[in-house]
């Protein structure tokens, strides 16, 4: 009877201290899983605004654009948002999630940018990221578009144009890939044709490559037109609703700048340069650009400001032709 | 009498646990705490540090974004840091639009010719190039700075000509 009694029998001190252990215990591992998540997250942040400053650079004042390479020491997945609806100019949000543990790290909260225009598919992932840039004129410089690959993903361009060509081969960017002949792009590469049957992403050019050649690019049973080179790539890039967004905010800022062009028009009126019809095209564009809806609302108004573009490019020359008084 | 003497030797010991408990407990807070003031402490030193980096490499640039650049109104090429007066002098109605300086990420933006000077005058397109300063935005704080020419147009006899300055273009950010 004795013995059965001592057998379950444990003193309140030991009772005391494994509870009290356990209680430790759990809150010891309850704040290292807090620590840890907040040093993902912090260390996510961290890399989300580095990218943040290395997209400064990659603005350009020359035709030729800028080439530059992220490397990032965890496997990173950063979020390429576009929101065309706050502000005037709507936002370039950037967040970034990270690996460990084997798990992925929350997103964090997003460094946004006015002034910035990243095409890219809104989900990137790995260690190392591709960007390069290239200046948008329209037919005034309107901004530089960011180009953003992840070096998983490879695109392999089948017979472009010789410009396109001699672009891309100059990045040197190791997931762009040039051929002749598409059975020898990689087989998980994503083949692009100009245009051509069995590929991914078929671009279909239209007109002289001036500046504001126009053309279409399909990608998954969906088309988006383009006005430039460098909408083109934007086009390639990035998913459909991606490039839509940056569209219509690029499409604001060319509406801002055509009222700064207007103003500089008055004042260069005011030390004698000729007077032209820029005012009225510069008028027309700016209001044709604050309200375009995307890039295949209407056809007709995209011949027309094409049309616009042209002029105004020509006034533009004839205005700098023997004075000073060239606009851009 | 006896069973009173194993009592308090049992009491005395649950206090001694409960004391060293504590401790324990209150190392392992410290400790945390420890931990995180110097992660918080980092995470405060880099995002100055990139900050500043930020600020410098924007100053470095602002001047090639299409609302400052000269483009090639001043000769048959583009010129990088180069700022067209006439667009800056009216840009500076269309300041709102751009959120005050929110579009660029800064909060003070002005832009100041080097040499000739003119006493520290105001830039306004009837008194432009015999003025000093473009100021966008007042600058708070002390900001930074990047050389970059200052051109604009103007009329001499009735022969109109381009005319190109030394000039700093000074940024001031949040936390500047």
């Amino acid at each position: 009877m004795r013995r059965n009694r001592g057998f379950l029998e444990i003193s309140f001190a030991w009772l005391f201290a494994i509870i009290a252990g356990a209680v430790i215990l759990v809150l010891a591992i309850f704040a290292a899983t807090k620590i840890i998540n907040i040093g993902q997250y912090s260390s996510a942040a961290q890399t989300q605004n580095q990218i943040a400053v290395l997209l400064n650079p990659l603005e350009t004042s020359f035709e030729a654009g800028q080439v530059t390479s992220i490397g990032i020491s965890a496997q990173t997945r950063i979020y390429n948002q576009c929101d065309d609806q706050s502000g005037t100019f709507g936002n370039q949000i950037i967040r970034t999630s990270q690996q460990s543990f084997g798990g992925w790290s929350t997103p964090t909260n997003g460094a946004a940018f006015q002034n910035k225009y990243i095409f890219s598919n809104n989900t990137m992932e790995g260690q190392q990221f591709y960007l390069f840039s290239k200046p948008f004129n329209f037919p005034f410089k309107v901004s530089d578009l960011i180009y953003m690959t992840s070096s998983l993903t490879y695109y392999c361009f089948v017979n472009p144009p010789s410009n396109i060509q001699d672009e891309l081969s100059t990045l040197g960017e190791k997931n762009i890939l040039l051929t002749d002949d598409m059975q020898k792009c990689p087989s998980k590469s994503l083949k692009i044709c100009f245009p051509g049957e069995n590929c991914d992403i078929s671009v279909n050019l239209q007109g002289p490559q001036d500046i504001a050649s126009q053309g279409t690019v399909s990608e998954n049973g969906s088309t988006v037109t383009f006005y430039s080179d460098a909408l083109m790539y934007g086009a390639i890039f990035s998913d459909n609703s991606t490039y839509e967004c940056q569209l219509k905010r690029l499409m604001e800022r060319e509406s801002q700048l055509s009222s700064l062009y207007v103003a500089k028009v008055n004042t260069i009126l005011q030390i004698g340069c000729k007077n032209s019809n820029l005012i009225s095209d510069l008028t027309q564009l700016g209001s044709s650009s604050d309200s375009f809806r995307n890039s295949n609302s209407d056809i007709n108004s995209q011949s027309s400001i094409i049309t616009l573009i042209n002029n105004i490019q020509s006034e533009n020359s004839i205005l700098g032709s023997g004075n000073s008084c060239k606009l851009w | 009498m006896q069973t009173l003497v194993i009592n308090k030797r049992g009491q005395l010991k649950i206090q001694q646990m409960m004391i060293m408990l504590l401790a324990v407990t209150l190392f392992f807070v410290l400790a945390g705490m420890l931990v995180l003031v110097t992660q918080v402490s980092n995470l405060k030193a880099s995002s100055t540090i990139i900050q500043s980096d930020n600020a410098k490499l924007l100053a470095s640039k602002i001047a090639d974004s299409a609302e400052f650049s000269c483009g090639a109104s001043f000769g048959t090429v583009e010129m990088s840091s180069c700022i067209d007066a006439d667009k800056v002098i009216n840009l500076k109605n269309f300041i709102k639009e751009y959120g005050g300086g929110n579009f660029w990420g800064v909060q003070g933006l002005q832009i100041r010719k080097i040499y000739p000077d003119n006493s520290g005058i105001e830039c306004t397109s009837s008194n432009f190039p015999n003025c000093d300063v473009i100021t966008l935005i007042p600058i708070n704080g002390t900001g930074v700075s990047n050389f970059v020419s200052l051109c604009g147009q103007y009329n001499v006899n009735g022969q109109i000509y381009s005319r190109c300055d030394l000039a700093k273009i000074i940024i001031s950010y949040q936390g500047s």
